[in-house]
């Protein structure tokens, strides 16, 4: 710790507006096991041995550049390939939003491709990231027509795995474009005004995409802190009229006309506006960026856009006479530019992957990451300088001690993320490499699945505060808002499932024996178990932990596997594995990444 | 400012306690927060209020529509590609009972002859035996507002008109000039608790997951699922206990974790108080609903038929949990109709008349009929403008109040008109949203008062209400 903390030195000597561009490429380490398993815990699905291995061979920085250089894993080949298999047994080759989500767990856990001849991903940080954008950026299947659209989910995902490195503002404009977002949010064939018909713009992305994706409500410090006004109310970023002229400039935008030429479906254009489109799941205009039909995009009105200090348009007025296309770069330009973007997406990706309260300084360092990526070239929105802001800050590496509340740092771990790290640390998989779909599925045990929000405002919120001492003290807790009664029981038994019924070798269960169903290799650790069960806790101590489980658990769970004895069927070894990972997963220690 | 005794109660185990303490354990916090529960409620009968939340933003101007010939006019004038067929509202159409005793509530205020959305014969057919009402043009407001006075800014509005998630938080809050507010359920839930036999049995229960307008400050909601109560198959009661788990090792291993010494960190208490929570609880649930005999009412299988079925259950076995008096919150979503607007209404309404009436049909069969009353409401009514085959978010919008308590068979409010913002309609925003006429805090308090909240604690929960033409919108009498 000694050695760590004086590479940390310049931070108390330079003011924190100097960091970026000095201290980032001075972090070193990890010095120890314990805290390459905590850097991977919040970079990836989960640490493994190997990766802690590796991280502590090549340290943090290298780390980042091989996952940075590392080829992008999509959705959509698995999706192909599943198509293209025999339909024996029946449904084989079903593509429905569960094929999807198979193809996420393959990526997530990087197992074995069967549709790209095994191949495992090496994403695993862009994954991670990928999945939360989601969370911010969110289309669902909870919705009347995505639900049966796997191929623009898949491409979906696709994309947000694509631009997880690339500049926040290409983010934008393909989360702007994307069919499955303009069916989402209803921007798809809106159109300008038609008073004969009553007809005004649809607001729908309009307000979401300020709301949601960029600016938030209320105008925001550097440090992410709501500015106030003389009678210390928030002051809010925009009113009705930009949300109206956001509107005005989102119209005239249909399907991607490409492929539509074969007969198969109608293609776009003016006299067939509201009636044209895709009519297979995997046609083409599926991904393919919107693109506009001149007639009813509104052409003609003066729109006002946000206006902020230093904003390039006058007043932040868009004058009339563009096309769909001008209309929109400007638009997401005027976006772009707003000082808010940096704070909001900070906040929102640090709570994603390090904690639920970052100090003002922490979302201060990112947002000027993201103001300027430090290089010659400054760029804005540099995602990539972001994310690497993110898990090298202090805070990040450094964790309770470094900041002025300890007792408050941390986030609870996102339910899902306990599965992906439970298979991960235990190398499961599947007999064919497949991943078999639950009953019931698995946003209704785990409150969340990825692409499945019940609504464009995710699984929790950003700003939620769990009644009691959370909210008591001002505190946020964004998954707290899916720690339900209802799953605080359904978690720990769908992980009991997991880890009591789905072994390697195991006949235990109905689904023990699938050829789908995704197994632990418990049988691992299983010498270590009977031989040393202090040994075995100290391994998922680190594995699961980061090594920071209080001597109080350790003592628990020894006394726990020491009192499993019977070996009379030579599984004991497995038993106390079994037993270990339960308990260890649904603990209040494991549960908050720390 | 006054600190309620409430407040100070909290504020003092706080400081006593220095928040650490607090939770220690389940039982500690159960015994403070009995204790810290206002104790000047008793109740000897039982009540029940049912929000059913259409998540969203409804669009009763679809819901409720006029057939007389001239008004309906005006409506397909508005609605052009989105209006309803005249002869099938006629053909669903309400016969409101006349104004009796000086009391609010009759025929609607227009003048005018309405009919349900023709998806909701079953609703239709509630309202017309007395079992149903109308609140017309409920919105979230700040102060009574004008088209002249929102125009011309000489009266806030309520902050971010049109969010969805704003306007839910000031729906479910009741108070869009506190952003840190809890809901008002939630509050109810606060003063009333201490009436229940059993106070530590959570009055607030939502079969649709974690929501605001249950956030109390004291009283925890308590999700269920409609499926049922599970418990833990580790514990050795639950669905694959016969795998594995089960012995006194086990379970004294698991409860040490949950229950044993009080976390360092915060968010570890917090996750340790309610997984710990959730086991009490359903260990009380399970034996309950274990006993109780079968439902006669066939529900229908939907997402609001299932959360209100279980609803009935729970009504079954509320003397077993202690309860006098619950607040219960059932949801659907899929109203926010921008585009696709008819058949996605015909859908979502279809599921909302059918899940209502056979819940009202439980109650009584149950006996409770004018002991729960069952209340809608959404994040706003739609624009009364279109959008391309659909609407967008609007402001006020028309609900429904259902139970044998209500006196049904009328409107209460003020319709709004219908007419297009060209042609000068007095409700409009001036860009197709209806001002609302009826504030929710209105709307709030008349249910809180059924329920039995006393005035100061209805003046404490409603601050704002005073500021209203009426405290009481008369529904039950």
């Amino acid at each position: 710790m000694k050695a760590f903390t004086s590479n940390w030195l310049c931070i108390s000597v330079l003011a924190l507006v100097l960091w970026p561009t000095l201290c980032l490429a001075q972090v070193a380490g990890p010095y120890s096991d314990a805290e390459a398993a905590r850097f991977l815990a919040q970079a990836t699905f989960g640490p493994t041995a190997t990766d802690i291995v590796h991280l502590r061979q090549v340290g943090y920085q290298a780390w980042l550049n091989e996952q940075l250089a590392a080829p992008v894993s999509t959705q959509k080949p698995y999706l192909d390939w599943v198509a293209g298999l025999p339909n024996v047994p029946d449904g084989n080759n079903t593509v429905n939003d569960d094929t999807r989500m198979e193809a996420w767990w393959i990526n997530a856990l990087g197992t074995p491709d069967p549709s790209r001849g095994k191949r495992v991903a090496t994403d695993q940080l862009r994954q991670r990231v990928a999945f939360a954008l989601s969370e911010i950026f969110v289309v669902s299947n909870a919705n009347g027509t995505l639900a049966y659209e796997p191929y623009a989910l898949a491409s979906w995902h696709d994309m947000l795995a694509t631009d997880a490195f690339g500049n926040y503002r290409s983010l934008l404009e393909d989360v702007t474009k994307h069919p499955a977002m303009a069916t989402y949010l209803s921007m798809l064939a809106n159109q300008k005004a038609d008073p004969t018909q009553n007809i005004h713009p649809d607001e729908n992305y309009a307000r979401e995409v300020m709301q949601l994706f960029s600016v938030g409500l209320v105008q925001l410090n550097p440090d992410g802190t709501p500015k106030l006004d003389a009678s210390n109310q928030p002051i809010p970023t925009y009113d009705q009229t930009v949300v109206r002229g956001m509107a005005a400039v989102f119209t005239g935008w249909n399907w991607n006309n490409t492929s539509c030429v074969t007969g198969s479906w109608t293609c776009c254009a003016a006299d067939t506006y509201t009636n044209c489109g895709p009519s297979n799941t995997n046609d083409p205009a599926w991904w393919n960026p919107l693109q506009p039909v001149a007639d009813f995009h509104d052409s003609t009105s003066d729109k006002q856009l946000l206006n902020y200090p230093g904003v390039a348009l006058s007043n932040g007025i868009l004058a009339h006479g563009g096309d769909a296309r001008s209309e929109m770069t400007a638009t997401l330009d005027n976006i772009f530019n707003h000082p808010n973007v940096g704070p909001f997406i900070a906040r929102r990706l640090i709570q994603r992957l390090v904690t639920s309260n970052p100090t003002p300084g922490y979302v201060r360092h990112i947002a000027q990451v993201f103001a300027d990526d430090g290089s010659s070239a400054h760029v804005r929105g540099n995602l990539q300088a972001v994310v690497q802001a993110i898990l090298l800050d202090p805070e990040a590496v450094i964790g309770a001690s470094y900041v002025p509340n300890p007792d408050a740092y941390g986030k609870l771990r996102e339910p899902l993320l306990k599965l992906t790290h439970l298979w991960r640390a235990m190398a499961a998989g599947s007999q064919n490499g497949r991943v078999d779909t639950p009953y019931p599925e698995w946003e209704s045990s785990y409150g969340q699945a990825p692409l499945r929000s019940p609504s464009v405002f995710n699984f929790f919120k950003p700003d939620f505060q769990q009644p009691g001492e959370l909210r008591q003290r001002g505190l946020y807790g964004p998954e707290f808002q899916i720690h339900t009664a209802t799953t605080a029981v359904a978690i720990p038994n769908d992980i009991f499932h997991r880890i009591f019924c789905d072994y390697t070798t195991s006949t235990r269960c109905y689904t023990s024996s699938g050829p789908n169903t995704m197994s632990i290799n418990a049988d691992r650790d299983a010498a270590l178990a009977l031989n040393n069960p202090a040994g075995l806790v100290d391994l998922y101590n680190l594995l699961f932990m980061s090594g920071q489980m209080s001597s109080f658990m350790h003592s628990t769970l020894l006394t726990r596997l020491n009192a499993l004895t019977d070996n009379s069927a030579g599984d004991l070894g497995r038993q106390r594995v079994q037993h270990a990972l339960y308990l260890i997963i649904n603990s209040p220690e494991y549960s908050v990444q720390k | 400012m006054p600190i309620s005794r409430r407040e100070f109660l909290r504020r003092s185990m706080y400081a006593t306690l220095g928040g650490v303490g607090l939770y220690s354990g389940f039982g500690n916090l159960r015994l403070l927060q009995a204790a810290a529960l206002q104790s000047n409620y008793a109740f000897s009968d039982y009540k029940a209020l049912v929000c059913v939340y259409l998540y969203g933003g409804n669009d009763g101007f679809n819901t409720i529509v006029p057939y007389d010939s001239a008004t309906y006019a005006t409506y397909a004038g508005s609605r052009a590609g989105l209006a309803l067929a005249q002869a099938d509202i006629q053909a669903n159409n309400l016969t409101p009972a006349a104004f009796v005793g000086g009391l609010p509530g009759g025929p609607p205020s227009d003048g005018a002859a309405y009919g349900l959305h023709p998806a909701m014969p079953e609703l239709r057919g509630l309202f017309n035996a007395g079992h149903a009402a109308v609140v017309a043009n409920v919105g979230s407001l700040l102060y009574p507002i004008t088209q002249q006075q929102f125009q011309q800014g000489q009266v806030p509005p309520p902050p971010q008109l049109f969010s969805h998630d704003d306007q839910t938080a000031q729906w479910q809050t009741s108070r869009p000039d506190d952003a840190n507010a809890n809901g008002w359920g939630g509050r109810i839930a606060d003063v009333l608790s201490s009436g229940n036999a059993n106070p530590q049995f959570s009055m607030s229960m939502t079969l649709s997951g974690t929501n605001l307008f249950q956030r109390g400050a004291m009283v925890n909601q308590y999700a269920i699922d409609p499926g049922g109560v599970q418990a833990m198959s580790y514990l050795g009661n639950g669905l694959e206990s016969w795998v594995a788990g089960g012995t006194t090792d086990d379970t004294n291993a698991y409860n040490a974790l949950i229950r044993g010494p009080t976390p360092s960190n915060a968010l570890e208490r917090a996750f340790a108080a309610s997984s710990s929570s959730a086991i009490d609880y359903y260990t009380v649930l399970i034996d309950a609903l274990s006993q109780a005999p079968a439902l006669t009412t066939t529900f229908p299988d939907t997402e609001l038929g299932n959360q209100l079925k279980m609803v009935a259950q729970l009504l079954q076995v509320r003397a077993k949990l202690g309860a006098n008096r619950q607040i219960f919150f059932v949801s659907a979503g899929g109203y926010d109709t921008h585009t696709d607007q008819l058949a996605q209404q015909q859908a979502n309404l279809t599921q909302l008349s059918q899940a209502l009436s056979a819940f009202y049909n439980a109650t009584v069969a149950l006996g409770l009929d004018q002991k729960v009353t069952a209340f809608t409401a959404s994040d706003f009514g739609r624009s009364l403008s279109v959008n391309s085959g659909g609407t967008d978010h609007g402001w006020g919008g028309h609900h429904f109040v259902v139970g044998g308590a209500v006196r049904g068979q009328r409107f209460y409010g003020a319709m709004p008109s219908l007419l297009t913002t060209a042609a000068g309609n007095p409700n409009d925003t001036g860009y197709g949203q209806i001002i609302p006429t009826t504030a929710v805090d209105q709307y709030g308090a008349t249910l809180a008062s059924w329920l039995g909240v006393n005035g100061s604690d209805i003046a404490s929960i409603f601050p704002n209400l005073g500021r209203f033409n009426s405290s009481n919108l008369r529904i039950f009498g």
